[in-house]
């Protein structure tokens, strides 16, 4: 006669949110790293204009046309992240996959832009005060956005291979925070740099 | 196969071969559990601290007489490398090292959350740890002649400060989202709360220090077309970090400890707790200063906001020694260490704060020189030093299995209660010299003893690290070493095991080990 036992019991699911958790807090700490460089640009522009100068050099240029592009299609990739989120909460596999697609495809699109961007500025970073702070700044957010993309593309890959589901998608909503706190600096860079040179 | 047949991998047969024995190197390098990532933590800030208050010590006897021993470049990296030496590689990890050992026990957790992380995090900040020594010690540190060496100074910086980031991430991701079932956040330990609070302020302000440096070395690198990267000015742009109100976030963690402390080693329920939380709360908001920079904002020190913020510090801090002194009037005080080194932590931050409150008003002209903030300095760094070797003393039965020589505890708690006045009281005094001619004259006999302190100081941290050591020594404790523990950590083995609990009961309270002693009725 056979004995008859117990199965073990299942492994204890993870606790939920950890990794929306760590993400909110990261997302948070990386803002704060462009909070303070754009705290010292605003304090700078403010002084140069106050000693009566203008604050881009002569000779620089920088067209509002590329910068325009990349909010829009920064804006049209929040809806796209979130198209996902919202895909995958709904156990919609082929919509979130597309949705990921497409907003790592803006995410190519902007790093592009901003590369090209920087061709037609004509501010040489070994020149002035201005360069330095545009480049650091416009640069450090050209950073954030290739750990975004590559952040979307590893949580986009998880899910081609069958990882995520309604029940657990913490990687896509922890990739969608840092996403969004990535478009909330650009608003911040177009504001300051951008518009109100 | 049966479904109801034993799994073959859970079987007690010999079908699973032991797997093979790792060295200790690799099993320490290739480790995630917050156990041995914490200890690390905790024995290399240790040794980084008796360097760096030596360090800080060769700074002071430099400034005795009228001609220093050092160049104009060792003088400033020897200055500059101490200061940032003493926040980045002495109290920030050694708070971060306790909280990573201890956090993910007292809120019931198996792990620490991103344990990989919280690895890689700790070797890039040893990494990077050292990088910035021996950019140190070639001139290269901030201010220093030699350019190559300082940016490379200046990437190990941003290094450390992602280390801390990161590994602050993780542990405070583990107080929130890896609690037991039954502990909200107004039950977690007071350990627990002041690292998530000031886990929260480190991760709100030390970016802020990471966007100053890289705008620096961005200059610095680039032929320094503006002033950000010239060696005069360098360091005034990131000395924000260790002036007031900013130096004051890194040592909130050492308030949870010192009130875990106070409630375990008086046996009794810390009193009025909510007032606890507030002051804790209240101090981290009040320490928020990566926005007071006199470099980019000359006149911060006038702003109404940064006056307030330097004068209503000091109440969380008399809040929280009328709840320790309260709960230590309830309970038994038994005459340990951990209790001595807490208090004196708690009286030198006291210092501090109302020596900070004094630096605000404008007629006493304390701010015409550095060297009343070097004081209130050496008073926050000596309180978080004595609060983080009281932790050593409280959790070293939980980390070793074994009791710590107390005697040698107590011996620390003279000398970093000494050491703390000698190195700071001289500095504030020095301060008034625009006000007393005499002072001026007594300039050198008081750098003296302020020399005196940090090298006491040093000598208190390698007294930790001894009374760390002496526990190979010490008699083998019981899960609760003290036999008066309120918090999880007391209820799992000394060392604790991989996993580190077994099956936890649902918390009813803040106190679940007494509850279990005394049960209490559901609401």
């Amino acid at each position: 006669m056979a004995a008859t036992h117990a199965l073990p019991p299942a492994a204890p699911i993870q606790r939920p949110r950890v990794l929306v958790v760590g993400a909110a807090f990261a997302s948070a700490a990386a803002v704060m790293v462009f909070i303070g460089m754009i705290a010292i640009y605003l304090a700078e522009r403010a002084d140069t204009l106050a000693s009566g100068d203008t604050w881009l050099p002569k000779g620089a240029q920088i067209s509002l046309h590329q910068p325009n592009t990349m909010l829009f299609t920064l804006a049209m990739s929040v809806v796209t992240m979130q198209w996902a989120v919202s895909a995958i909460s709904n156990n919609d596999r082929v919509n979130s996959y597309l949705a990921l697609g497409t907003t790592l495809v803006f995410g190519l699109a902007v790093i592009v832009m901003t590369t090209y961007l920087y061709g037609l500025m004509g501010l040489d970073i070994t020149a002035n005060t201005q360069s330095v702070l545009i480049y650091t700044i416009t640069g450090a957010h050209l950073v954030m956005v290739v750990l975004a993309v590559a952040f979307v593309a590893l949580m986009a890959f998880r899910a081609l291979a069958g990882g995520f589901s309604a029940r657990q998608h913490d990687g896509i909503t922890a990739a969608a925070i840092f996403w969004y706190a990535m478009v909330a600096v650009y608003a911040l860079i177009w504001i300051t740099i951008y518009v109100t040179k | 196969m049966a479904l109801t047949d034993t799994r073959p991998e859970s079987g007690t047969g010999s079908a699973t071969a032991p797997a093979p024995a790792l060295a200790r190197s690799a099993t320490l390098l290739g480790t995630g559990d917050h156990k041995v990532i914490g200890i690390v933590y905790i024995v290399a800030s240790l040794v980084f601290g008796v360097a760096g208050w030596i360090v800080t010590a060769l700074w002071g006897a430099h400034q005795l007489g009228d001609q220093g021993f050092l160049s104009d470049d060792a003088a400033t990296t020897l200055f500059s490398g101490g200061r940032l030496g003493l926040v980045l590689l002495v109290m920030v990890p050694l708070m971060l090292g306790l909280a990573t050992y201890v956090v993910p026990l007292q809120v019931g957790a198996n792990t620490v959350a991103f344990p990989r992380a919280a690895a890689g995090a700790l070797w890039t900040w040893l990494l990077s740890a050292g990088v910035f020594i021996i950019a140190n010690g070639i001139d290269g540190g901030i201010g220093g002649g030699r350019t190559e060496a300082v940016d490379v100074c200046l990437l190990s910086i941003v290094g450390l400060v992602l280390a801390i980031v990161i590994a602050t991430v993780c542990v405070a991701t583990t107080a929130v989202a890896l609690r037991t079932p039954g502990m909200t956040l107004d039950r977690v330990p007071l350990f627990t709360w002041a690292t998530l609070t000031g886990g929260s302020i480190w991760l709100l302000t030390l970016p802020v220090l990471v966007a100053n440096v890289v705008l620096i070395y961005v200059d610095h690198h680039y032929g320094r077309p503006s002033d950000y990267g010239v060696s005069a000015s360098q360091w005034s742009q990131i000395s924000w970090l260790v002036g007031q109100p900013q130096i004051y976030a890194f040592v909130i963690p050492g308030l949870g400890i010192i009130s875990d402390v106070v409630a375990t080693l008086t046996g009794a329920r810390q009193a009025n707790r909510g007032f606890l939380l507030l002051g804790i709360g209240s101090f981290a908001v009040l320490s928020v200063g990566a926005w007071a920079q006199p470099y980019f904002y000359p006149k911060v020190h006038d702003e109404a906001v940064w006056a307030a913020m330097s004068l209503l510090i000091v109440l969380p801090v008399l809040l929280l020694l009328a709840g320790w002194i309260t709960t230590i009037r309830q309970g038994t005080p038994t005459a340990k260490s951990p209790l001595g080194l807490g208090l004196a932590s708690g009286l030198l931050l006291l210092l501090a704060v109302v020596a900070g409150a004094l630096y605000v008003f404008t007629p006493l002209r304390l701010r015409e020189s550095d060297v009343y903030s070097a004081g209130v300095f050496a008073l926050v760094v000596a309180a978080g030093l004595a609060a983080g070797a009281a932790g050593v003393m409280y959790w070293a039965p939980k980390m070793t299995g074994r009791v710590a020589a107390d005697g040698i505890g107590k011996l620390n708690v003279l000398v970093f209660l000494g050491g703390g006045v000698l190195a700071g009281v001289p500095l504030l005094v020095l301060g008034f010299a625009n006000r007393f001619d005499g002072l001026t004259d007594a300039a050198d006999t008081l750098h003296g003893i302020a020399v005196a302190g940090d090298v006491v100081l040093a000598f208190g941290v390698l007294l930790t690290i001894v009374a760390l050591v002496s526990t190979s020594r010490g008699a083998s404790v019981a899960d609760d070493a003290w036999g008066t523990g309120q918090t999880l950590e007391w209820a799992c083995p000394s060392p604790p095991p991989a996993g580190n609990f077994g099956e936890l009961a649902v918390v009813r309270s803040p106190e679940p080990l007494l509850d279990a002693a005394e049960p209490v009725e559901e609401a």
